[in-house]
């Protein structure tokens, strides 16, 4: 067993099991890269300067006109493949391939009013094992990579699945902390573990 | 449908291309501070919703709070906290300091003119350095030279002020919290300061001979408490006429002994009303005045849930104001909706109203206002009350409601 990791030794699942759509559907995938510049001001030092230029913001304001039925719909596999692919802190491999993220894990839970605008994605995660120190940086990892790739109108609630960790009340309220999670991307260092985190997506 | 109407009035130019966390009025002019993430705050015209200056070069990280220094004649003083752990004091000359300190509500004041020159004129007087972690909020006292500010250290600090200002002392370190404190809010008439917190509860904190300490400890919220607020120090009007019947009155005589209330919000998406318990008055010592009360008395103080608000945000609840003219409460959160309460005299049957410790509660919230998506889809991050001054105005002592967002937009709000 290697020294300083709390899990040498994980389980990693085979990439062909992995849950995934049939046909790619390469046309919303750049679509969404629009989106990130929306996010720019709540996590600036993470977000692509180039996504934050005024034409490409104007484009999205006049997305917000459209209706409904022309807004685009995000599924939970689409949830899944964004964050499937984030890298462990600890191996040189994705959340995916380790179990961390699940597809049946992750819930779209629309608008509670016809007047409200806002729904929100649960996803719950399991760590490697239930002792696992890093637990909240990868909850952190997975909530920066989905508050910056979805649309504002989701609110992105990510939970440490019940019964897998020792530390997950703690975990849970840091994770919902609206605060925290600011100040957070606001530190050096966790900054470079979640961009690290980050890099082998898209 | 509540009865009464949020309608967007204005939004404040230019707005902040990140997060904006807080936004308060100055306590004379027609001014208004907001703190953003980007490390600034703005400083715009409450008169014509134009932005009058950028207060910046103080903080490393995002300056998460603000609030001004009441009673200031002649100057303008602002203090900053950050996540960079500091506290940052501000001042700028008032252009009519010879006033008095009077200065004409609706007239020309400083932010009249908008010639752009003020930017210089805001200097950082002194840092207040102490806090392990980023400070969350911070008060000045209303009632004597002190400082409140709170931090994820798990502490309150309290600071006194020497020099008119130009020095800080620290006066005490509470540390009673078992987690991020999120808020302070002091009395509005005594020395006595709330704190809530990342630990679900809520403190009071007084001096007790040369020491500060916790005199009360509120427990209920279940989750982070994010916002504390006193009530002003006058029972709402409407309240007091309609109080014809003898219970009526008796009722808000036993309320006024307790003093001003409590208001907290919570990530557990409930809004309580705090109130103390009278203390029964000693043989000879009745004073004149509220203060006087107090004095010679245990300690401690009891204090029990009086009410909860109506339950109607459905995420958690950043923000809440109490309206010191009008007794009407402002909420707001993460869903994004902007919520007007008043307190109304119950009609029907009261005898079924009591509350948990089997008290009567004559009165009852109800809400008169709310909107939705009040910053487009974003969350919304502070609310407050506050005297309009544009030129729209529409009677004497009218308030617009003004909201501070993930957009970086500050809204104003009018209640038709």
């Amino acid at each position: 067993m290697e020294p300083g990791k709390d899990n040498a030794n994980p389980t990693i699942l085979n990439p062909d099991d992995l849950p995934r759509r049939r046909r790619s559907t390469p046309s919303t995938q750049t679509k969404r890269g629009i989106f990130d510049a929306f996010l720019a001001p709540a996590y600036p030092s993470l977000a692509d300067p180039l996504l934050s230029s005024p034409e490409v913001l104007s484009d999205l304001s006049s997305d917000e006109d459209d209706s409904d039925a022309t807004r685009e719909e995000i599924d939970e596999q689409e949830v899944y493949d964004l964050i499937s692919s984030i890298t462990d802190p600890e191996h040189p491999l994705t959340l995916g391939s380790l179990g961390v993220v699940n597809l049946e894990d992750i819930t779209i839970i629309p608008p509670s009013s016809p007047r409200s605008r806002i729904s929100s994605v649960q996803v719950l995660i399991t760590p490697t094992t239930s002792a696992c120190s890093l637990t909240t940086v990868i909850g952190l990892g997975v909530k920066v990579r989905l508050v910056n790739a979805l649309p504002p109108r989701f609110r992105v609630d990510v939970r440490i699945k019940e019964g897998t960790s020792s530390s997950a009340d703690e975990a849970n309220k840091q994770l919902g902390d609206k605060e925290r999670v600011a100040a957070a991307m606001e530190n050096k260092n966790l900054i470079n573990m979640v961009n690290h985190m980050l890099s082998s997506c898209e | 449908m509540p009865p009464q109407q949020l309608k967007p009035l204005a939004t404040f130019q230019p707005p902040c291309n990140a997060r904006t966390w807080l936004s308060t009025p100055h306590p004379h002019l027609p001014l208004l501070a907001t703190a953003c993430s980007d490390k600034t705050v703005r400083i715009y015209s409450l008169q014509n919703f134009q932005q009058q200056a950028t207060i910046s070069g103080g903080h490393k990280r995002s300056i998460r709070s603000c609030c001004w220094r009441p009673n200031s004649v002649g100057e303008s003083v602002l203090a900053t906290g950050s996540f960079d752990a500091s506290v940052g004091v501000w001042k700028r000359w008032e252009e009519n300091a010879g006033a008095g300190g009077e200065v004409d509500f609706t007239g020309r004041g400083l932010a009249g003119g908008g010639d752009g020159e003020e930017d210089e004129e805001w200097r950082l007087e002194v840092i207040l350095d102490g806090h392990d972690s980023e400070i969350k909020s911070l008060q000045f006292c209303p009632t004597a030279p002190l400082l409140a500010t709170c931090s994820r250290d798990k502490s309150v600090w309290i600071w006194e002020e020497l020099d008119d200002g130009e020095n800080f002392e620290t006066m005490a370190v509470l540390q009673d919290h078992e987690g991020d404190v999120k808020c302070v809010g002091w009395h509005p008439a005594e020395q006595v300061l709330a704190s809530g917190s990342y630990d679900d509860c809520v403190r009071l904190w007084r001096e007790d001979v040369d020491d500060w300490g916790c005199c009360a400890l509120l427990k209920g919220h279940g989750g982070t408490v994010w916002w504390v607020e006193f009530e002003g120090v006058e029972v709402a009007k409407n309240l007091k006429e309609g109080a014809e019947s003898e219970e009526r009155k008796g009722w808000l005589e036993e309320r006024e002994k307790s003093g001003p209330r409590l208001i907290t919000c919570s990530d557990d998406k409930t809004i309580r009303v705090w109130r103390r318990q009278p203390k029964e008055k000693k043989e000879g010592g009745q004073a004149t005045g509220m203060p006087s009360i107090w004095k010679n008395r245990d300690f401690e103080e009891h204090w029990f849930e009086e009410a909860q608000l109506p339950l109607v945000h459905d995420r958690p609840i950043y923000a809440v104001n109490w309206s010191r003219k009008t007794g009407r409460v402002v909420s707001t959160g993460s869903d994004g909706k902007i919520v007007v309460y008043e307190e109304v005299w119950r009609t029907g049957d009261v005898e079924m109203t009591d509350d948990v410790n089997g008290r009567k509660n004559l009165t009852e919230w109800i809400v008169v206002a709310d909107v939705e998506n009040a910053h487009d889809v974003f969350e919304v991050n502070h609310v407050v009350w506050l005297e309009r001054c544009d030129k729209g105005k529409r009677f004497e002592g009218e308030e617009v409601v003004v909201s501070t967002g993930d957009d970086g937009e500050v809204k104003v709000w009018t209640l038709d």
